[in-house]
């Protein structure tokens, strides 16, 4: 999977790609509108991550040219809080995602992941973790044909330190990735935690999930 | 009370006035001229009968000589009479007029009388000539009704000419008042185009008005701006260290210790990142800048947020009853909505311990939409309670919030116009009750 990274913070850009290189994905990092309409027009990229406030101009422009040349290119835009006036507007214009910085790098792969799959129509439409199937489409789990009933808090959890393996997930990570951004929640990471718990049992019941750690203090991570 | 209707009613009650008197100085004016018209006549009659009476009439009647006789002549209608008599009083020598009501022949009339002293022969005589007043009150009756009519026309015609002139001549006024006074708290409706009017007056206000709002409206543009400045430059050096300790979490390299010290970081960071995004949030909502108002349905805002807080109701064991029923349109940001009751509602929930609970309901009371969020939470004291919409006001410090959140909570109310009552005991509980302006159901 090829992406490129339009973000004009070089150190944002280096983590990013750091990120991405882990997670399997061939990055580019451009600085500029101009660089990125370049790039755009004589390669060939899946992914585009689009930070909307870049030096020469706005992101905005980059993906509407994008657009214009019906490309499939899977877009996230990038951008601080307080440059969009609302989430819509952002998709409005052509973007399949959007994050507001700072975010979660695991929640950039989780999204990443979502919207590629969407885009290009994978035909893999499940996971498997040691035996255990994700069915992405009707959020799904099941072992050897065997149904686990999860809730939907329980799947997005294991979906997302699925997609993430073989990384540590902090605690306030999948708070933020469940419940979202929302105010005020602040870092109650037991409530995580016993979602963690209840799904661990339930996985437990058909295999032994050795694989499934708790990282002392910090979080969570599924080794592959 | 508007200046054109004021000016109106103003206006209206002087003319009134000013037709009463013009109506009794005219009615007054008129009946003096009609009486001296008699007068003058009565005057001239009495004139011919002394000069006749010289000659003639007057030797027959003093070859009588009889001190009670009367010589009296009527016309045929009554409307005149003549009557000479002598008199032993003393003489008056000057002519004088006196209304009178005399009976001739079963009928009673109202007279001018004309007396009129003087001696013949050394005789004293006494004439007097009477004008009958009937027909002239009659005339005079007649006048004062075309008078009031006339008056009354050009009350009416004038009133309306006026009201029409100063519609006109208000107009710009009322396009001011219109387009620009009531888009005051809206200066990015504001209309900036100037009104056309000749009044001085109208030209001073508008330009003032339009100087006024540009100005706020820079200031608007320019804190917008450095909300959007600060944003991006505080909220890129968080992400770039966010990410790096995300990263750095990951490295083998680092033993427990230091994984241990990255995660405190992280939730610092977490804590700064949340007061940024909570500060920006309400200088956005202060600065008007969510501006995509919608329908709100609040039974399944309330409904849908009660489902997103189940597992903490859950793990709290809280009884939690939503009895939100009404039907109640409210235009509002949804976002905003949700973030207002959300936070109303997640407080309840935290300050609510095992076992207590939390219930939502609504009411109509005197045409205002409310709803109420109570708890048998650990409640609050007055001090308390005055102080929770204060930015950074935190009830207790265990609280892990940075007490922001009731703050998030009032400017989105006032954006909305909602007005929110909070009454509380300590450890009894807690109510907050949203009342809404709007009434429509």
């Amino acid at each position: 999977m090829n992406v490129l990274i339009v973000e004009d913070t070089k150190e944002l850009a280096v983590e990013l790609i750091d990120y991405l290189d882990k997670s399997g994905y061939v990055c580019k990092w451009v600085a500029t509108c101009e660089e990125a309409l370049e790039e755009v027009s004589v390669n060939q990229y899946d992914a585009l991550l689009l930070d909307l406030g870049l030096p020469d101009g706005s992101g905005f422009d980059v993906l509407k040219s994008v657009r214009k040349a019906k490309s499939k290119m899977a877009v996230i835009v990038i951008t601080a809080r307080g440059e969009l006036d609302d989430k819509i507007n952002g998709l409005d214009l052509g973007a399949d995602d959007y994050l507001t910085k700072p975010f979660a790098l695991t929640e950039l792969g989780a999204r990443l992941y979502a919207v590629i799959r969407r885009i290009h129509g994978f035909t893999v439409n499940e996971l498997d973790i040691h035996g255990f199937k994700i069915r992405l489409q009707d959020y799904k789990v099941s072992y050897q044909e065997n149904a686990v009933a999860l809730t939907k808090k329980e799947f997005d959890i294991f979906q997302y330190l699925v997609l993430n393996k073989n990384r540590v997930i902090t605690r306030l990570q999948l708070t933020e990735h469940v419940w979202g951004d929302v105010l005020e929640v602040s870092s109650d990471s037991n409530f995580i935690d016993v979602h963690v718990r209840n799904l661990r049992k339930k996985l437990d019941k058909h295999a032994s999930i050795e694989w499934f750690e708790t990282v002392r203090n910090v979080g969570y991570r599924i080794i592959s | 009370m508007k200046l054109k209707n004021k000016i109106s009613i103003f206006s209206a009650v002087i003319r009134l006035l000013l037709l009463i008197i013009m109506w009794f100085t005219l009615s007054f004016v008129i009946k003096k001229v009609a009486y001296k018209n008699i007068e003058n006549s009565m005057v001239e009659k009495r004139d011919k009968f002394v000069k006749n009476l010289n000659t003639s009439e007057i030797n027959a009647f003093i070859e009588r000589n009889d001190s009670t006789e009367l010589y009296v002549s009527f016309s045929n209608l009554h409307s005149e009479f003549l009557q000479l008599y002598r008199s032993n009083n003393a003489m008056r020598s000057k002519d004088y007029f006196v209304d009178e009501t005399r009976i001739v022949e079963n009928e009673s009339n109202e007279y001018r009388v004309l007396y009129h002293h003087f001696t013949y022969k050394n005789t004293h005589y006494v004439l007097e000539i009477g004008e009958r007043l009937s027909e002239v009150n009659e005339l005079l009756d007649k006048f004062h009704l075309v008078i009031l009519l006339l008056l009354t026309a050009t009350l009416i015609v004038s009133h309306f000419a006026q009201s029409v002139f100063i519609d006109y001549l208000l107009k710009p006024f009322q396009k001011i008042i219109d387009t620009k006074i009531n888009l005051i708290n809206e200066p990015e409706l504001f209309d900036h185009s100037k009104v056309h009017t000749t009044t001085s007056d109208f030209i001073v206000l508008d330009d003032g008005l339009n100087q006024m709002m540009d100005r706020i409206q820079e200031q608007f543009k320019k804190e917008k701006q450095f909300i959007a400045n600060v944003s991006h430059e505080l909220l890129t050096p968080v992400s770039v260290l966010q990410n790096r300790l995300e990263n750095l979490l990951n490295n083998e390299s680092i033993n427990d210790e230091g994984v241990d010290k990255i995660v405190v970081s992280l939730r610092n960071l977490d804590t700064l990142k949340r007061i940024i995004n909570n500060l920006l949030l309400i200088s956005r909502i202060e600065n008007h800048q969510y501006s995509n108002f919608e329908p709100i349905d609040f039974q399944s805002l309330i409904s849908e947020l009660l489902a997103d807080l189940e597992d903490r109701i859950e793990m709290k064991q809280l009884r939690v009853s939503n009895t939100v029923k009404e039907h109640f349109v409210f235009e509002g940001n949804k976002t905003l909505m949700h973030i207002l009751i959300y936070n109303i509602v997640f407080n309840a929930i935290k300050f609510t311990p095992n076992g207590g609970s939390v219930s939502v309901s609504d009411s109509f009371e005197e045409g205002l939409y409310s709803i109420s969020i109570s708890d048998t939470g650990k409640g609050m004291t007055e001090t308390q309670l005055s102080q929770i919409f204060n930015r950074f006001m935190k009830i207790n410090l265990e609280d892990e919030g940075q007490g922001l959140g009731l703050s998030i909570v009032s400017s989105i109310a006032n954006l909305h116009k909602i007005a929110i009552k909070v009454s509380s005991e300590l450890n009894v509980g807690t109510t907050f009750r949203l009342i809404f302006q709007e009434v429509k159901k």
